[in-house]
């Protein structure tokens, strides 16, 4: 099914004759979501990928013309726990901040060596932006490739 | 069969010129490299190599095409994260997984391994020194070694293996004052593509993730010398190649970036105001082959970043000015 859905993104497939991908559009959350997905990748490399001009404008089109169907739902009551669950929740995101910030407090002294740390505050990833920066114009080096290679160490540490 | 006899002559007229070229240049070490660097975009190649400075080694998946409206690459890395990187042209994007999210990057970029380029010869020759250096096996192919060996200090020497049949970088490792090897690159697979589909240009898309963009530095270029400071005495043989504003997500002021080269090696140099809140970084830090020097004048941060060794990075901090 996500063959198909990419397959209609790049225009293989003819939206019109697709009549089942679109259901399964509407109704499938997991294949919705799958089709944002495919858009933003499609976004993120406009001018790298042909991507056909309003074929998502089409296809929205297609789905707001598909009746609705007008039936009433059953309402649903938020329950007393909701406050408690919420509370917890943002506990649970506050420990798990703190631990983060522990982390990262901890995390980039092992990687400055003991001269280093006597006259700099300066850490490979706290200079990260600047390295990223300085290979995106250097010109005509062979290791520009640390560009790809380098920045999975600097990534996994956050930045 | 049409279709096979179509990709021999498709094949034929890549090697046709490569192999005129390699010809009448296999003692001209500068020729050779510059033909390494057009071997890089003009080929169509599938290979992997592996990036090894200090304890980090980090192995790719190379594809890369020449194709009728441009050139496409795409790598995979095959350690940690499964990073991934499509580039076209100078555009590239990184899908970065980071928990459950994948990052979608984008960004630009000059040159990649293989693609070595020494774009200014002049300028190579007057701070290197070229010379034939043998010949070395490398990822199963026959290389000729081409060593640049630096004039002075302020710059580290290189090593490149060159294919002796497809004329592409095999290898390039950067070497210190005592002739260690600090980075290096090298291919350990690496074959000639003579298909013309473009199937495999997608990023593979891992169901159950969110796919976030991040947010987009904007560079724009400026000639002007900029807010009050002014440049003196660069290290010999670098000039300037580049200077850009950057407008940073999360700041205030644009960052002024500049860069540096000797035709090889390159610096870049960051100028930005300080604000009161955030302490300037001070100091210097070396990773693999890169040496970060930080340091503030006069209410303004100034980071110099480069391939080159520490002096290098000082001095060209250490010659900016402001006027009062």
């Amino acid at each position: 099914m996500k063959d198909q859905i990419s397959a209609l993104m790049d225009d293989e497939l003819d939206v019109e004759s697709s009549p089942h991908l679109l259901k399964a559009l509407e109704h499938d959350g997991g294949l919705r979501e799958c089709w944002s997905t495919y858009h933003l990748i499609g976004d993120a490399m406009r001018g790298s990928m042909h991507l056909s001009p309003g074929l998502h404008a089409r296809l929205m089109q297609q789905l707001e013309a598909e009746p609705t169907v007008l039936a009433p739902r059953r309402k649903t009551v938020m329950k007393p726990s909701f406050l408690m669950s919420a509370a917890a929740s943002v506990a649970a995101v506050l420990f798990v901040g703190w631990m983060v910030l522990q982390q990262q407090v901890q995390s980039p002294a092992q990687e400055i060596s003991a001269a280093t740390i006597a006259q700099s505050n300066v850490s490979p990833e706290s200079v990260n932006a600047y390295l990223l920066a300085h290979h995106e114009l250097s010109p005509e080096s062979g290791m520009q490739t640390a560009y790809y290679a380098r920045p999975v160490a600097y990534t996994e540490n956050g930045n | 069969m049409l279709m096979l006899f179509h990709r021999f002559i498709g094949l034929l007229l890549v090697l046709i010129p490569l192999a005129a070229l390699a010809g009448a240049s296999e003692d001209d070490p500068w020729v050779l490299l510059e033909k390494a660097g057009q071997a890089a975009h003009k080929l169509n190649y599938k290979g992997v190599f592996v990036y090894q400075s200090g304890r980090v080694v980090s192995s790719m998946q190379i594809t890369h095409m020449n194709f009728a409206n441009g050139e496409f690459a795409r790598l995979i890395s095959l350690d940690g994260a499964p990073r991934e990187v499509l580039r076209q042209g100078n555009d590239m994007v990184i899908y970065n997984p980071r928990n459950e999210k994948v990052m979608i990057e984008k960004r630009r970029v000059q040159s990649a391994f293989p693609a070595v380029l020494p774009g200014l010869p002049d300028m190579l020759r007057a701070s290197y020194q070229v010379r034939m250096a043998g010949q070395e096996r490398v990822g199963g192919r026959d290389g000729m070694i081409v060593h640049l060996e630096p004039r002075d200090n302020f710059r580290y020497g290189y090593r490149f293996s060159v294919d002796r049949e497809f004329g592409l970088l095999l290898k390039s490792v950067m070497l210190n004052e005592r002739n260690d090897a600090i980075e290096q690159v090298a291919f350990n697979q690496l074959a000639l593509m003579n298909a013309q589909d473009i199937n495999w240009f997608r990023p593979q898309v891992t169901p159950g993730k969110t796919y976030v963009m991040q947010p987009e530095e904007t560079v724009t270029p400026s000639m002007v010398e900029g807010d009050g400071w002014s440049l003196s005495q660069l290290p010999p043989g670098f000039r300037k190649v580049d200077q850009v504003k950057r407008n940073v997500p999360g700041k205030s002021a644009p960052v002024h970036h500049l860069v540096f080269s000797d035709g090889l090696a390159s610096v870049s140099l960051f100028i930005e105001t300080l604000d009161k809140t955030t302490p300037p970084k001070l100091g210097s830090v070396t990773q693999g082959a890169t040496n970060v020097y930080a340091g503030a004048v006069d209410g303004h941060q100034i980071i110099v970043v480069g391939e080159v060794p520490e002096v290098t990075v000082r001095q060209i901090a250490n010659a900016v000015s402001f006027r009062k």
